[in-house]
């Protein structure tokens, strides 16, 4: 049986390409975008923005290279229906291609098994250089007990689910963009994890240290409320969003803050 | 001879602290692993290693090239580049030089294409590589370290038969070692954690098993201490257990900068 030796390649020639978020200031924040190649996971609690910059993902895709775009439709998975069509529709970017809701391809996921399924069928042929889960928690919620052989069992499919998507990633080229919740830190030690203050609360990504593994960059969203005291003396409630890299393959550790505004996720300055 | 030499010079971490709890460096001849939460800079440190075998013989180091064999895709090329920039800078600094001009063999340019790169997407892939990896280095004699980032992750789905896994992974670590020895050469593996019951509570613990204990020579921990990195001698032939802070940073890996970095014999 001959067999093809495999071949090197030439780090040289491996330019990472990255997706824009459509705000320079958050892509000078993650070194130019969401990397192609690899899987990011976008961490945070409820109403963080996860799906909001993933919706902004969606049509960021679709803008040119030159742009920072990768010119390509995008398949995006929702496991918590329905799907935000509405809160798509409200965002927008200049130099977008006519019918921008054509390139977009939306499936729902309703398990774990679903969804490794969904991913063994997708058409080679399907072009796209996007693929968003939004979100992979929601998955593996209730399905599981918490015994040793069924942890065991959720964590293989955490890597049967990992490798899939990385191997599209590397065939097509494409940007894989995961959203994950948080849980409330119960022990002193956070085991591992880096834990981060979202509201008040110490909080770690869901899914444990298995799932960890899996996801080469973290970006964590958080919040806080505050008070501030206003030049004219008056208390006003303050509401500060802030995306963190947590690991990276080239990023160092670091935060930015951001809004959320009608037409789109901001960075701000 | 020159290779003989070459065999018992060790490669840095980048970190002369790190370096120093290693008895100097990664051994070549030998399998190190090298285990610790995502994060923790595994990556980063195989990295480090690929770009720090090539400095020159007479620049201290082996002028050897580097296998990085990618499981993950955590391997990014402009990270590369940055780390083999601030390498060659810090070895000139070193060594008191300034050159008008840098030689093209010691540009940022040449140390990235003096890493093979393979990008493995299986576990049968994986032991298919490691099976040609003979073949490849009597035809590159030069290349000096084989680094596997992770050796770890393509075993983590189901193996329906567990005993199949423990032989498939011995099968293959033992071929690693008889490679280190054949070509004189350093084998890295990096490693996830785990978290295992034992004793009533949950303990973090380097993934694929007991057996796999005994298939590196050395082993090194990474891990956090509050904010800052650790690097823990778990296993060595010769050395005692030691921790020692240690660094990651836009150069790479680099000593700890803080005041109070200590390096704790155990």
């Amino acid at each position: 049986m001959a067999s093809i030796p495999p071949k090197p390649e030439n780090p040289l020639h491996l330019h990472t390409t990255k997706l824009t978020l459509g705000c320079p200031i958050l892509d000078s924040f993650l070194g130019g975008g969401i990397p192609c190649g690899s899987i990011t996971e976008l961490v945070g609690e409820s109403s963080a923005g996860k799906t909001q910059l993933c919706l902004q993902l969606l049509l960021s895709s679709l803008l040119p290279p030159s742009l920072g775009g990768l010119s390509s439709p995008s398949l995006y998975i929702y496991s918590e229906p329905p799907f935000p069509l509405r809160r798509l529709l409200r965002l927008s970017l200049p130099s977008l291609p006519p019918r921008p809701l054509d390139h977009i391809f939306v499936r729902p996921a309703h398990s774990a098994d679903d969804l490794l399924s969904l991913l063994s069928h997708l058409p080679d042929s399907l072009p796209v250089r996007l693929i968003i889960i939004d979100s992979i928690a929601a998955l593996f919620r209730s399905e599981f007990d918490n015994t040793p052989r069924d942890l065991k069992s959720r964590s293989s499919l955490f890597f049967k689910i990992a490798t899939k998507l990385k191997d599209r990633a590397r065939k097509l080229g494409a940007a894989v963009v995961v959203t994950n919740h948080v849980v409330d830190v119960v022990e002193a030690e956070c085991g591992g994890a880096r834990c981060l203050w979202s509201s008040g609360r110490r909080v770690v990504p869901a899914l444990g240290l298995a799932w960890s593994h899996c996801v080469n960059t973290r970006v964590f969203l958080t919040r806080s409320e505050g008070m501030v005291r206003r030049s004219n003396g008056e208390e006003c409630e303050v509401r500060t969003r802030r995306m963190h890299v947590v690991f990276s393959p080239c990023l160092p550790e670091r935060s930015c803050e951001f809004a959320i505004v009608g037409h789109g996720v901001l960075g701000v300055g | 001879m020159l290779s003989e030499e070459q065999a018992l010079r060790h490669i840095s971490t980048g970190s002369g602290d790190l370096d120093s709890i290693l008895g100097g460096g990664i051994h070549c001849k030998e399998v190190t692993e090298i285990g610790g939460v995502p994060g923790i800079g595994k990556t980063q440190l195989g990295i480090q290693l690929a770009i720090n075998v090539q400095i020159p013989y007479d620049f201290g180091g082996l002028g050897g090239k580097a296998i990085y064999i990618d499981t993950e895709g955590s391997f990014m090329a402009e990270r590369a580049y940055q780390i083999a920039e601030a390498s060659i800078l810090d070895t000139f600094d070193n060594f008191g030089c300034q050159l008008k001009e840098i030689p093209e063999k010691l540009k940022a340019e040449s140390f990235l294409a003096n890493i093979f790169y393979f990008r493995i997407c299986s576990y049968t892939e994986q032991i298919a590589l490691i099976n040609y990896l003979d073949q490849f280095l009597v035809e590159h004699k030069d290349v000096k370290i084989v680094i596997i980032d992770s050796v770890t992750f393509h075993f983590r789905q189901d193996f329906d038969d567990l005993a199949l896994r423990t032989r498939v992974l011995g099968g293959m670590s033992q071929k690693l070692m008889n490679l280190a020895k054949k070509f004189s050469l350093s084998v890295v593996l990096m490693n996830q954690v785990t978290t295992k019951f034992t004793e009533g509570s949950f303990h973090l613990t380097l993934a694929l098993g007991d057996s796999w204990s005994h298939s590196c020579t050395n082993r090194v921990i990474l891990y956090w201490n509050g904010n800052d990195r650790y690097a823990y001698l778990d296993k060595s032939p010769y050395l005692r257990p030691a921790s020692v802070h240690f660094s990651v940073t836009g150069k790479g890996i680099r000593d700890a900068t803080s005041q109070c970095k200590r390096v704790r014999m155990m």
